[in-house]
């Protein structure tokens, strides 16, 4: 930076407000009705996750019966929260990696309120007693084009400002989002084209449908999370990506591995007998992708330490790294053909290795992305450090407790049902108990997160130039710094981007 | 790197897996062949099981009740699992007419339906022969229906099924006003005088679906993966 002029400095500043200017309300409206999807998902979670040991809970209910609450739980956070925290992540850092403001925030919000129309549609469709029938595609079958149309108007954007912009350099993030943008409408328009309209072998239906939910976990989730997380922990510790060689070795692992995985869930169903064994080989190679991403990402942030104990968005990206780890371990250790394909193949462990997935890996580094961009559109800083840190301890631990539950309970589950010398029996009652209180405990967490993001979308942040950080490093007066400077986006101040 | 090469990467790494593991296997097994069954009794002998009526409608109410959320629907190879050994999950150990009718699930049982109901978990049993156990060990001398309705009703009101973690259906039934004879339909449970329930249009075409679930009917010997021993062979 001290060879840059003055001058292209201010311009770049000025260039990066106007761009934070341009997506504040699509980004804002994206990341808060995505919190409040979290906070709804979680609830259903909770009452879902409740009825599998108490069934009596709400029984006489028909909306909340249990094969509708755990449809509208999963579909709620792959919909309503994933998908939505992924745009605005996505929108804003191709923005800012393209060098191009939006030019249709307008449109983005217009096709934001659909997708969220047919979410919400979607959801009281599952639980009103309309749901497909085919995991995480219950929506009744008119939302699927709608969401599909509204995902092109959202993201059509980004595509054409990376098309449009400045030559130069193609930084690994933009691959990976360029990547999991493309991906996505692939994988969906297939899924829900075969079974929705071109009806064919039922079993080798269920084949593709497990093979959407494996492509739409590592296809888009961990992309999108990968490259965030390559965006900020270079950006926040101000130090380069560890080896970018390493970098691109990931990327294109991924993009080689990730599509032949997912039907492993079909091993000994009446399919060609390749496809559950090729889908298992492959979910165990996704080892390589993901840990080498993780490790990268990690050893980048550890080449600044105090950064890291003091950035929630780095402590937030740290944590959904290492559950990165441990998504890759199980990945392989689940997978084994000869010895726990089997015995996991119809148990909790499914179940947390989603989680772990969605929550554990692409939500933490989602929040740690929020922290960093809310910010930096409403020019506000966050209120409270208190809110921060219980968010990050609530969901870190309740993630590691339902994943690792879910994981290991599951084995156990799996030991049981496949010793058929014993009469059956439920096996994962004693782990559903410990899954409902831990959800409890997130959605204790988020309901804060939700609060505290809606209060800086109404502009109520702090008006400051220091940022909210998670260690106290200097002014005892005031717990956040000194009050008053609040120009810190404007020019001037490009070192604090 | 330019955009082109990226995309053509991305097509190339995506594509040929989505060739190989969606598009063409599935189309493949759209056409299924038909199987000969020279031991068939119908008039085209070819392996292909029924599947009619309100089984179709009951499948539907299967798919929007999550049924598939806590049981499975198929009995795996021996390569895959242990679920052939258990004595009631592929077919009967000890059927009365045909001995051991065990069998793991083949491509054909599922003929018929829109989507094949796998699973994801099994928090309840397999119930690919369902229908089966429910005639022979759970209702014994007593309408399988009858069974069924009060198991769907509330699970827990079995004795023999005190710690079921299944979840009550009642929304599934009608409670109404007994006027005239009580219906034969009604289910034994008290619900107060002058009142009764039955079970509503879903209850019926579930149990109907539920009574079809029968994967163990004989299969000619190209599906036959585990022939049985001639007399004589150890």
């Amino acid at each position: 930076m001290s060879s840059v002029t003055s001058t292209t400095t201010d311009q770049d500043a000025l260039l990066r407000a106007g761009i934070d200017r341009s997506l504040r309300h699509p980004v804002m409206f994206f990341l808060t009705s995505g919190a409040a999807w979290l906070a709804v998902s979680i609830l259903l979670g909770v009452i879902a996750s409740a009825k599998t040991h108490h069934p009596s809970f709400l029984a006489e209910c028909a909306w909340f019966t249990y094969g509708r609450v755990f449809p509208a739980h999963m579909n709620a956070l792959i919909y309503g929260w994933g998908m939505q925290a992924a745009f605005a992540v996505i929108i804003w850092l191709m923005a800012r990696l393209s060098r191009k403001e939006c030019s249709a925030p307008g449109t983005i919000l217009a096709a934001g309120h659909v997708w969220n129309l047919g979410v919400a549609l979607g959801v009281m469709g599952i639980l009103g007693g309309h749901g497909t029938g085919m995991p995480w595609m219950e929506f009744p079958a008119f939302a699927w084009p709608v969401l599909l149309i509204s995902y092109f108007a959202i993201l059509i954007w980004s595509f054409i400002q990376f098309r449009v912009r400045p030559e130069g350099h193609v930084y690994i993030s933009q691959w990976y989002l360029l990547g999991a943008m493309i991906w996505f409408p692939w994988i969906f328009i297939t899924a829900n084209t075969l079974l929705h309209c071109l009806p064919g072998h039922p079993v080798m239906g269920a084949g593709i449908n497990a093979w959407f939910r494996s492509a739409l976990l590592f296809l888009f989730f961990v992309p999108v999370a990968i490259g965030t997380a390559y965006y900020l922990s270079p950006k926040v510790t101000g130090r380069p990506v560890f080896s970018y060689s390493l970098a691109k070795l990931g990327f294109w692992s991924l993009a080689v591995i990730a599509p032949w995985a997912g039907m492993q869930k079909l091993a000994g169903a009446p399919v060609p007998y390749f496809l559950p064994y090729v889908g298992a080989a492959a979910t165990a190679l996704l080892f390589i992708p993901t840990c080498s991403a993780a490790v990268n990402n990690l050893r980048t942030m550890m080449a600044g330490p105090d950064t890291l104990a003091s950035s929630p968005s780095l402590r937030f990206t740290a944590a959904g790294l290492v559950g990165l780890i441990v998504l890759a371990i199980s990945a392989v250790l689940l997978n084994l053909p000869g010895s726990t394909l089997p015995v996991t193949q119809f148990t909790l462990s499914g179940y947390g290795f989603d989680i772990l997935a969605i929550y554990g890996v692409f939500s933490l580094i989602m929040f740690g992305a929020t922290y960093f961009i809310v910010p930096r559109v409403t020019r506000r800083e966050w209120l409270s450090r208190r809110l921060i840190k219980m968010h990050f301890l609530f969901s870190v631990y309740g993630t590691i407790f339902v994943a690792v539950v879910a994981l290991f309970g599951g084995l156990l589950q799996g030991a049981g049902q496949e010793t058929w010398q014993n009469a059956w029996s439920n096996y994962a009652r004693p782990y559903a108990v410990t899954i409902t209180l831990t959800w409890g405990l997130i959605l204790f967490s988020n309901v804060f997160f939700f609060i505290h993001l809606t209060l800086m979308w109404l502009r109520l942040g702090r008006r400051s130039s220091h940022p909210t950080l998670l260690v106290s490093q200097h002014h005892t007066s005031s717990p956040h710094g000194e009050e008053g400077d609040i120009d810190n986006a404007g020019p001037g101040h490009a070192h604090a981007h | 790197m330019s955009l082109r090469t990226f995309i053509l990467g991305l097509t190339a790494s995506f594509g040929a897996a989505w060739l190989a593991m969606v598009v063409v296997p599935y189309f493949k097994m759209r056409d299924l062949a038909p199987i000969a069954d020279p031991a068939a009794k119908s008039a085209t002998p070819i392996f292909y099981p029924k599947r009619t009526g309100r089984v179709a409608d009951g499948a539907k109410v299967y798919a929007e009740n999550g049924c598939y959320l806590c049981h499975t629907q198929v009995v795996r190879p021996t390569y895959a699992g242990n679920d052939l050994y258990r004595p009631d999950w592929g077919g009967l150990k000890n059927d009365a007419d045909r001995g051991d009718t065990r069998r793991e699930t083949n491509a054909f049982d599922f003929i018929g339906e829109n989507f094949a109901q796998i699973g994801t978990n099994r928090m309840g049993p397999d119930l690919s022969n369902l229908a089966r156990r429910v005639e022979t060990e759970y209702a014994v001398g007593s309408d399988p229906a009858a069974w069924l309705y009060v198991r769907l009703y509330n699970p827990t009101a079995n004795p023999k099924l005190w710690n079921s973690t299944c979840p009550p259906h009642p929304f599934l039934f009608e409670k109404r006003e007994v006027k005239g004879n009580p219906s034969k339909s009604a289910l034994p449970v008290d619900v107060g005088a002058g009142f009764e329930v039955v079970p509503g249009s879903d209850a019926r075409a579930l149990v109907s679906y539920l009574l079809s679930l029968k994967k163990d009917h004989p299969v000619p010997a190209a599906l036959d993966f585990a022939p049985k021993k001639k007399a004589g062979d150890s």
